[in-house]
């Protein structure tokens, strides 16, 4: 998981203030999750509806995604779930925001990471700049 | 041989501070042939937690030639030639043997905003007297709103309270006075420094947080600043020219301002009626209808026109409190209009700006545009991005995001507004 580098970029997300939890998902399946950041804990007590409601949120994503479906978000409670597809894919990059957070701004970042993570799984091999962040600083250190 | 204009992008999205510092220096300074004749640098707030401005300012002199004239601040977001972000550092460092330039630094605008200005032009024309170039510019960056936060309500943009909005309203101008919180005061300080610099074209733009308003940092050579304006001022044989859109438009909602408070800064009434009432029976909107969640989806779409010395000025309401209606600059009284504004008139708006600069070959681009459409068309701002691409292709532009932005020139005067897109190119004139 550690080497992973779809996982540095959620990391990187995941030192947002304002994002709570982050993870590539589809379906009944959480497929990449922060590889050293936790979700915020706030989240615990709401995760387990958040959770079924995102796979319900899924199969609509499965059904529409091949004809150009490319974001979703549903709120529940204080909370914001945001879905930023990988276009022609069942899978999503997925936020968890508060309901009131500056979302334009976190639009702008979570968009960034859509285009790092497809330009990782469009060449495994390459790496995402939060691995060669992380191995800059192992020379440097 | 002739020496070209050159110019370059700095960038870096590491988190920590000293890191960001050296990497946004390095990656604009390995671009260029010669050293930098300035660099403007703007970062997000986020440097604040990962070690702080200093470190960060401390990372940048670690691989800048020093005595590069540098000033800049914290923004709300930035787009260059690599993207869009709303976190991060970005630099334009430019090399050019047929300019001058000079740098100014004004302390305690909340306080006394003229004094600021004054002292900051002074240093401007003091550094570029002897210059001999006539195309003259000035970026003048200031620091934004601070919410003041009001006991038992904290920071706001929406106060229900009767008695507390009263009692904030009177404590408005104390607390700019006494402890620096409330708002930038940029249009003053702009208004000031065109009077001081009236042959020079200008671009005014803002420091800013995460769109909180709660602090924010000016950078001037190797210090950190808070409640300061920076000037970077250039003269030069390019041509250059500033100008000013926006996407919004008018309505046929008319109204009448009456009474104005806290320094020309509230508007207490409309058609001799509590502001706030009056203007939810405009807009058809129920009473109670504001509120602090509601104020992010709809008030901000609703812009208003309002007049300063005869000109429009088109801004946001960015905080209710009851009857009164707080705006970020000072106003005079008389007839408003309402504006509405879109996505897509924004997005039309830069193309708009961009077309005035058609008969110009570009060199380099600088923009300040308000972080309110940042906060709208979120990652739909790569839309603008594409824009400034496709017009400057290889050549190096960059727009920072704050709170209260304009443009001024001798010809056009002052523009300030909210909501709007400002823009100084640097080129030279298609034949």
């Amino acid at each position: 998981m550690r080497d992973d580098p779809i996982a540095n970029v959620l990391d990187d997300l995941m030192r947002l203030d304002d994002i709570l939890a982050c993870m590539v998902a589809r379906r009944n399946m959480i497929s990449v999750m922060p590889a050293s950041e936790g979700f915020k804990p706030e989240v615990n007590q709401i995760w387990d509806n958040i959770h079924r409601a995102m796979d319900d949120v899924f199969g609509v994503i499965a059904a529409y995604s091949q004809i150009g479906l490319g974001e979703m978000e549903f709120r529940l409670q204080d909370y914001e779930v945001l879905f930023y597809i990988f276009p022609d894919t069942e899978n999503a990059l997925v936020a968890i925001v508060p309901a009131l957070a500056n979302k334009g701004l976190l639009e702008v970042e979570l968009e960034n990471s859509r285009r790092e993570i497809l330009k990782i799984m469009a060449n495994p091999k390459q790496e995402s700049d939060s691995q060669k962040k992380d191995d800059e600083d192992y020379v440097t250190a | 041989m002739e020496l070209t204009v050159e110019t370059a992008i700095g960038m870096s999205r590491k988190w920590d501070a000293r890191e960001a510092g050296r990497e946004v220096a390095e990656t604009a300074i390995q671009n260029l042939t010669r050293p930098p004749d300035f660099f403007l640098l703007f970062a997000t707030i986020h440097y604040e937690k990962y070690g702080g401005f200093q470190e960060f300012l401390n990372g940048v002199w670690d691989v800048l030639p020093k005595k590069t004239p540098l000033v800049g601040g914290t923004v709300t977001g930035f787009m260059n030639n690599y993207g869009c972000f709303s976190r991060g550092a970005s630099a334009l460092a430019v090399s050019y043997p047929s300019m001058d330039v000079a740098i100014g630094v004004g302390k305690n605008t909340k306080r006394n905003p003229n004094r600021a200005a004054k002292q900051c032009a002074d240093m401007i024309q003091n550094g570029l007297k002897e210059s001999a170039y006539k195309n003259k510019f000035l970026l003048n960056f200031i620091s934004g709103p601070v919410m003041p936060s009001i006991p038992g309500v904290g920071q706001k943009k929406y106060i229900r309270s009767g008695f507390v909005s009263n009692f904030a309203l009177q404590a408005l101008g104390l607390s700019q006075a006494l402890v620096q919180k409330g708002l930038g005061r940029e249009d003053e300080i702009f208004e000031e420094t065109a009077q001081q610099l009236p042959d020079y074209q200008m671009i005014l733009g803002t420091s800013m947080d995460d769109y909180k308003g709660m602090r924010n940092y000016q950078f001037y050579n190797d210090k950190i600043l808070t409640n300061a304006v920076v000037n970077l001022g250039v003269a030069t044989d390019l041509s250059l020219n500033v100008y000013t859109t926006h996407g919004m438009k008018e309505t046929d909602l008319h109204f009448t301002i009456t009474k104005l408070g806290a320094g020309n800064h509230a508007i207490c009434k409309i058609n001799d009626k509590p502001a706030v009432p009056e203007l939810l029976r405009l807009l058809e909107w129920p009473e109670g209808f504001l509120t602090e969640e509601t104020m992010i989806h709809t008030i901000l779409y609703y812009p208003i026109s309002l007049k300063r010395h005869g000109r429009e000025v088109p801004v946001v309401m960015p905080m209710i409190m009851k009857n009164y209606i707080i705006i970020p600059c000072v106003i005079d009284d008389g007839e408003v209009s309402i504006l509405t504004v879109s996505g897509k008139g924004l997005i039309n708006a830069v193309k708009e700006n961009l077309h005035y600069f058609d008969g110009m070959q570009p060199e380099f681009g600088l923009f300040s545009a308000c972080m309110t459409i940042l906060q709208t068309l979120g990652h739909k701002t790569n839309i603008i991005q594409e824009e400034l691409h496709h017009y400057f292709k290889d050549k190096s532009f960059l727009l920072f995001y704050g709170a209260g932005e304009g443009t001024y020139s001798p010809s056009k005067n002052i523009t300030y507004a909210n909501m709007s897109f400002n823009t100084a190119i640097f080129g030279n004139s298609k034949k």
